[in-house]
């Protein structure tokens, strides 16, 4: 059975901006790097920041919070106070739609 | 904390007279003043005698004189008579500051004289504009500045502070919220589109059904709060920039530290409709006083605590983005001006000169 979700068109996902979703009851977050559509946990690991609120720098996003920083293509945690790295989703394209698996349960 | 290579708001132009006053500034005990010609002037409020203030002294022509020993001080705070003697010991001076009179204002640089430049002053054209109505006011407030900059950066507050004008519950339920932030400056965008407008829209703007509201806040360091604030009817294009009919409004504040504890809340609110209807511009101030009030009580008893238990941790919620990111700004520049050589000596009153 398909874990697939169909969570945005391309044109939602701005390079170097978050578009935020649910995947399946889980906030998650799509960002567009050098072209190519990741998807991340939108909560922060230390406490709760939405992250999609938050900045993106580079190949990064800092949580609006306090400070800390992901990894946005791996979910590292690159810098506290956070210290849990954020999942990471697979991302599919097929013509506009964007699709994301959502992991088995 | 104070920042002081910035301009403050010292006083209002109408508080600045004839009549020599009193204010603290940054901690610092100010007189205020005008020259015959009106020139507003701004000295350390303490004698370089015996320290009275020169603030009890009178104006005699555009010399103050002491109250004490008839020392009279001309506009750059040299002291140029003392009563009994022809020589004047060159201590015999006192800090006068850069002040300049803009936008119904005065303003005041308590830093290194070296630094003040007129064009870093924050602009707040719309309390002198001809296309606008508008009209300023003063709060004392006893808390420290920082908790005003707060309030007026998270907006979701207005739904249970101001019910009664402002707030109403889709500010906090129904917003879309962007913070936007660069070195020096943040920008907090927030839309509530199609739902009812406030008690206060109601009244000033008439309208009937619901609306599209807007609240821009811009952030500028120290305690600079610019806030585009207005409302047109639902679907008349104003999240896409056509701002037709509805009202448009510029809420104006200007925060100026008195001591770590208390602030001079300086704030105005200027309209773009109805402009010339100076009853127009006194209803609006009066439902946004009214809103102030609310705010004063929170600050005050916000501080009240602080002080009872100081350094207690607190918990930041996601409506906090831009007061954060304000907050980190004012760190910032806190650590650049601690880590600055003091200023020379001729910012120290009092220094013979070799």
């Amino acid at each position: 059975m398909s874990n697939w979700h169909r969570l945005a068109s391309a044109s939602d996902v701005l390079e170097g901006e978050a578009f935020s979703a649910d995947l399946a009851g889980t906030p998650i977050a799509l960002y567009r790097l050098d072209g190519q559509i990741h998807a991340i946990d939108d909560v922060c690991t230390h406490q709760y920041g939405v992250l999609s609120d938050g900045f993106v720098e580079g190949g990064t996003i800092e949580c609006p919070l306090h400070a800390a920083q992901f990894d946005i293509a791996t979910g590292r945690c690159l810098s506290g106070p956070a210290t849990e790295d954020l999942r990471t989703y697979q991302v599919r394209l097929d013509g506009d739609d964007v699709y994301v698996l959502a992991p088995d349960r | 904390m104070f920042l002081r290579n910035f301009w403050y708001v010292a006083a209002s132009d109408q508080e600045v007279c004839r009549q020599p006053f009193r204010r603290l500034i940054l901690g610092e005990p100010v007189v205020l003043f005008r020259t015959e010609d009106g020139t507003p002037v701004a000295f350390e409020d303490r004698c370089a005698h015996r320290h009275l203030p020169l603030s009890m002294g009178t104006l005699v022509g555009d010399t103050l004189q002491c109250r004490y020993h008839g020392l009279r001080y001309d506009k750059t705070g040299a002291c140029v008579r003392i009563p009994g003697q022809d020589m004047i010991p060159v201590s015999a001076r006192v800090r006068a500051y850069p002040v300049v009179e803009r936008y119904h204002w005065v303003w005041i640089w308590t830093g290194d004289p070296a630094l003040a430049d007129h064009d870093a002053i924050t602009d707040y054209h719309w309390l002198d504009d001809p296309n606008w109505g508008a009209k300023t006011q003063y709060l004392h407030v006893k808390a420290n500045w920082q908790l005003i900059v707060d309030n007026l950066l998270d907006l979701t507050h207005l739904a249970f502070v101001h019910e009664t004008t402002i707030g109403n519950s889709a500010l906090v339920e129904h917003a879309t919220v962007k913070v936007e932030r660069a070195r020096s400056n943040v920008i907090v965008t927030r839309w509530i589109v199609d739902r009812p407008a406030p008690p206060t829209f109601v009244k000033v703007g008439k309208f009937t059904g619901n609306v599209d509201r807007w609240q821009i806040i811009d952030f500028v360091p120290p305690a600079f709060l610019r806030l585009d604030v207005g409302a047109t009817p639902t679907g008349t294009g104003a999240p896409e920039g056509r701002r037709a009919g509805g009202i448009s409004m510029r809420n104006l504040n200007a925060i100026t530290p008195e001591t770590e504890t208390t602030s001079h809340y300086f704030w105005g609110q200027a309209h773009d409709f109805d402009i010339r209807n100076s009853r127009t511009t006194d209803t609006i101030v009066e439902q946004i006083r009214t809103a102030f009030l609310e705010d004063v009580a929170v600050f005050e008893a916000q501080q009240a605590n602080l002080e009872l238990m100081p350094n207690r941790p607190q918990t930041d919620i996601n409506a906090d983005t831009g007061v954060i990111q304000a907050r980190r700004i004012l760190d910032r520049l806190s650590r650049e001006e601690q880590a600055m050589p003091a200023a020379g000596p001729e910012a120290a009153p009092g220094v013979a000169a070799e």
